[in-house]
């Protein structure tokens, strides 16, 4: 089983931590264990949010991120947070509407519309669930059908359809990035 | 099978609802305590947990009536908690000597956040590492656990009720925010045992008994409220008899029995765990999360030929003298990584006995210490002999 290193970040109040909760149940269906971390500012909203995951067959000997191979940028405060722990074949999935100078090394930058499609599905709070569906898609180990099941049982009955679409939004999204 | 992780008797576990669930399974049934970032969580989960098993949750008007009620609900005879960050522990001193120097059980948690004042509520650091020990006035005898990760908070939270009410002494389980945040997939340990454990009971005839005459254990049998024996607590020093004294034969009774009881019961106390040390060149000290980066260090270091070690203090405090020493007897040099300006290392430098050169590896920026920082320290030691 590959040790998956991957990490959620952005502003405050995105949800982010939601984001790695739902990868985190997700993954230990499917075998894994997990170390999840975070950290934000003592804000209610703004300032640097991110959540981490450390997946692997057994529980790591350091549970925090010091390799990332996935990396979502959803803010411009989020753009250099992760200096120097970025794998050089990592994947990074930024949101360029409101990041605007992303970082940069050798691995590859993904430019998507995230916000953009999550205002079309219905609100820019779902920004966060079409991000999960391009990751889940873009990760040859992970099933999106287990992350769709995970989003399924903890989404809120009022937010369960706008919820799958953005999903599905994200999903072809990733679509797109592998057909290219 | 657990349904949430699809894995036998496996869950994903926040290290401050481990805490949460190891107190209550330990036996708990009492917590008193004021939110404060990054402990909460623990709150949070013994206000639900605790009515659900016939126990009582209050919320305090501060810290310091929180450590107050603690201690006056495990006079009234069940074990009981409080836990804290930074601010709310400075704040919880006194009362927590009281419970020191009138041997009353509980267990007092401190999740450490970045210092002095209010700091970096939600930023990790182990700036408190010598305020466990020297935190309250007077000489005190000091228990304290430091788990690296969320089962062992799980664990160690539990053995420190056990330790407490076989002690009789207040009992510190000291972890940093990184940990009471981060979420693992763990099998619960099975801590059946630290349940069982508790305080001796006063017995026999109740005009014979003296409330602070210690057994051959160093512990006086505590007198269960109702069971008719005649109690008088105070902070004052005092008797045999329990009433205040000045008889400096009996002060320095007192003074010896109450710090021998801890150094009489090491072999219960003391935990740590040692990995590569015995013939290690290098052996790193770390305990917490930074104990988790040694480790994976150690390894990395090992697969490129360098003979490194890691000995994790899991008591703290009294720390593991004699342990450590053997650990390391070997060893040119001995590096302290510790998520401070460097606390650790005085009492390290202190209790060595070889010649070994002790180096500080230091964060103190709400960053942990990391396996690559640590690797840098180490190869920056060997190179510079």
């Amino acid at each position: 089983m590959k040790t998956r290193e991957m990490r959620f970040s952005g502003a405050g109040g995105q949800g982010l931590q939601l984001c790695a909760k739902i990868f985190s149940k997700a993954m230990t269906g499917a075998g894994y264990h997990v170390s999840m971390s975070q950290s934000y500012e003592p804000t209610s909203r703004g300032g640097l949010s991110r959540a981490d995951i450390v997946a692997s067959g057994e529980t790591p000997d350091y549970p925090l991120a010091t390799e990332l191979d996935t990396l979502l940028i959803l803010d411009q405060a989020a753009a250099t947070a992760s200096e120097g722990i970025i794998r050089d074949d990592a994947m990074v999935i930024v949101d360029p509407r409101r990041t605007k100078n992303p970082p940069e090394g050798n691995f590859k930058v993904i430019e998507l519309p995230l916000s953009e499609t999550a205002i079309r599905v219905g609100s820019e709070r779902v920004t966060n669930v079409v991000a999960t569906g391009v990751i889940a898609e873009l990760s040859e180990d992970i099933e999106v059908k287990t992350i769709e099941n995970v989003l399924r049982a903890i989404s809120p009955k009022k937010f369960l359809d706008m919820n799958m679409d953005a999903l599905q939004a994200g999903v072809a999204l990733a679509r797109g990035v592998k057909a290219a | 099978m657990n349904s949430m992780t699809g894995q036998a008797n496996t869950v994903n576990l926040q290290g401050n609802k481990a805490c949460a669930l190891g107190a209550v399974a330990a036996g708990c049934r009492f917590f008193a305590g004021y939110p404060i970032t990054p402990s909460s969580e623990i709150a949070e989960n013994l206000a639900k947990e605790l009515p659900a098993v016939g126990g009582v949750f209050l919320q305090m008007e501060d810290e310091i009536a929180s450590m107050a009620a603690t201690l006056g609900a495990s006079m009234g005879g069940i074990k009981a908690m409080t836990a804290t960050s930074g601010p709310g522990f400075s704040l919880k001193q006194e009362n927590l000597g009281y419970g020191m120097g009138a041997e009353i059980p509980c267990v007092v948690v401190n999740v450490m956040r970045g210092g002095p004042s209010t700091g970096l509520p939600t930023r990790p650091a182990q700036g408190d590492i010598m305020q466990t020990r020297w935190g309250t006035h007077g000489d005190h005898p000091v228990i304290v656990l430091a788990p690296g990760s969320v089962e062992e908070i799980y664990q160690q939270t539990a053995r420190a009720f056990a330790l407490s009410e076989k002690l009789r002494t207040p009992v510190i389980v000291l972890f940093d925010e990184s940990l009471g945040h981060l979420v693992e997939t763990v099998a619960l340990p099975d801590v059946a045992d630290y349940e069982k454990t508790v305080r001796k009971w006063a017995t026999g005839k109740p005009e014979d008994y003296k409330p602070y005459h210690g057994d051959a254990d160093g512990v006086p049998p505590m007198a269960r409220p109702g069971d008719g024996f005649r109690v008088h607590t105070s902070g004052l020093t005092v008797a045999e008899n329990g009433f205040p004294t000045q008889k400096p034969h009996e002060v320095d009774a007192l003074m010896k029995r109450l710090l021998g009881k801890v150094a009489l019961n090491n072999d219960l106390i003391e935990s740590f765990e040692a990995v590569e040390c015995k013939d290690a060149e290098v052996v790193i000290v770390a305990l917490g999360v930074v104990g988790r980066a040694a480790r994976k260090a150690v390894k990395e270091l090992r697969e490129a030929g360098i003979k490194a070690g890691l000995f994790r203090p899991v008591t703290l405090w009294p720390f593991p003298t004699e342990s450590f020493r053997k650990q390391t007897a070997k060893a040119r040099h001995i590096i302290v990584a510790e998520m401070n300006a460097g606390q650790l290392i005085h009492e390290i430098a202190e209790v060595k006995t070889g010649k070994q050169k002790v180096t500080g590896l230091n964060r103190y920026d709400g960053v942990p210490i990391s396996p690559v920082d640590i690797k840098k320290t180490v190869k920056e030691v060997l190179g510079h002999e």
